[in-house]
């Protein structure tokens, strides 16, 4: 069974509607969101709507949270809060019934599936290093960890004898024994030096993780958000993928 | 003889037949008719009685006096003119319409409820939990899992999912179904999910601030907003 999983959308439409339509053709039977559905970009509604109907586990991600009032945005960065700020105009009230369904984290298989991290995933802490991998790892009993958050793909692997290393690799196949956090980067705001948007198939029959990149038309996106006079910084870095 | 009826909360908790010139309302116990409540100062207001007629003198007291939803100072009442204090309305009636009002000791009588007892205990026990916790709580009063719980955050969200605060039941109620939030002193109550899930006072809402004593029904689950000073 092939089951998709997609995070970080950042209201970016064009992109999550091209995801949805490689997941289609790679013939994933389940697909699951790990939150940000909004923020940055300016389809919210319509991002919150196509994952609402398209994704069978649904999570929240920080600007999910902070988009219903859940969370002050006093910690985000200046560009996060201006952009916030307009989401928040922008969001239907039918959207917030929507994401007020989402989760925080879940459990599926042998996959626990989470925003930031497993531990206080509230906190919305990131998992960048491997010494930060290596607490994060006592925090749940499966053997996969999903998160995505940091926009960043990659992936911590810890052997049987407690070593863990860090991956940057297109695909894997996992080993029996070996537990794994893997980040599944970002469709809407890739920040790996690579625009196109970034989703994971994983393979249950032949154990494999794979790292989907898919192109869209950023040009329109980028055009739409400099009508909705969203800051230029964040305009620009998806043409770079930074 | 005249006779003043005094309701909480639109339950008649206590008549009082009075043959006195002169009575006293207010909170502490000293008073003719005692209404025991936050809202209502110590001597709050008194009722003359001067041949056929009454008149209500409010004792500059904080929070006021209303005959008919206006606020007075000094006022003649009327047949069945309603005077607010606090939560309490006191209905004014120049005759006592039923006989049956029993034997009278000092010219006062007072007939009162367990109705009255109960909500004066209820009363106390609020305002030592405020005192106790330090803030405002919401009281469990039905399929909740707590008896009082503090709102210490800025957001208190209340719904089915594991991760909310303040859990509810019901059928079709959304994960995150409502936020309670704190702004300066005020809190509001905001309904995230499903609509006419939330409900303050038996009436839906989107938002609204809350007041205290404000019963707020999440799904199946209700809560008494009790508010600190």
């Amino acid at each position: 069974m092939k089951i998709a999983l997609i995070s970080d959308v950042h209201g970016n439409l064009e992109a999550l509607e091209n995801v949805l339509r490689d997941i289609e053709k790679q013939g994933a039977e389940k697909i699951h969101f790990l939150g940000d559905a909004v923020g940055y970009g300016c389809n919210p509604n319509e991002c919150v709507k196509l994952i609402s109907n398209h994704c069978d586990i649904k999570l929240l991600g920080n600007h999910d949270f902070a988009a219903m009032g859940l969370e002050s945005i006093e910690n985000f960065n200046q560009m996060a809060k201006a952009s916030m700020d307009w989401t928040q105009t922008k969001l239907k009230p039918k959207s917030v019934r929507l994401l007020a369904d989402f989760d925080m984290d879940a459990v599926f298989l042998d996959y626990y599936l989470v925003h930031s991290s497993p531990t206080e995933p509230e906190k919305w802490r990131y998992i960048l290093s491997i010494d930060q991998a290596e607490d994060h790892f006592e925090k749940f009993s499966q053997t996969f960890c999903f998160v995505g958050h940091s926009h960043s793909p990659t992936y911590f692997e810890k052997d049987p004898e407690g070593y863990i290393t860090q991956h940057f690799k297109p695909e894997m196949e996992y080993n029996r024994g070996y537990r794994y956090i893997i980040n599944i980067g970002s469709v809407g705001q890739p920040r790996d030096n690579d625009p196109r948007a970034c989703y994971v198939i994983a393979d249950t029959d032949t154990n494999s993780i794979i790292y989907r990149r898919v192109e869209y038309d950023i040009n329109k996106t980028q055009d739409k958000m400099r009508k909705a006079k969203l800051p230029d910084f964040l305009i620009e870095r998806l043409a770079v993928g930074a | 003889m005249p006779e003043i009826i005094v309701k909480y909360e639109d339950k008649v908790i206590e008549r009082v037949v009075s043959e006195k010139k002169r009575m006293t309302i207010g909170r502490t116990s000293d008073n003719d008719i005692v209404l025991d409540n936050r809202g209502v100062s110590r001597k709050h207001a008194q009722i003359e009685f001067n041949d056929n007629a009454a008149v209500i003198i409010d004792n500059e007291s904080l929070n006021g006096t209303f005959v008919n939803n206006r606020k007075v100072g000094e006022e003649i009442l009327r047949d069945n003119d309603v005077i607010t204090i606090g939560k309490f309305s006191l209905t004014y009636r120049s005759q006592v319409q039923h006989e049956d009002t029993g034997a009278h000791l000092d010219g006062t009588m007072v007939l009162k409820t367990k109705k009255q007892k109960e909500l004066i205990k209820r009363d106390q026990y609020e305002k030592e939990l405020i005192q106790q916790m330090g803030g405002s709580v919401l009281l469990g009063e039905e399929n909740s899992d707590f008896s009082e719980y503090q709102i210490d955050h800025n957001v208190t969200t209340i719904g089915k999912a594991k991760f909310v605060h303040v859990h509810a039941k019901g059928f079709l109620l959304s994960g995150i179904q409502a936020k309670i939030v704190k702004e300066h002193d005020q809190f509001t109550i905001v309904n995230l999910g499903r609509r006419g899930k939330t409900r303050v006072n038996g009436e839906p809402i989107n938002r609204q601030n809350l007041k205290n004593g404000d019963l707020i029904q999440v799904g199946k689950t209700v809560f008494t907003f009790v508010e600190g000073r």
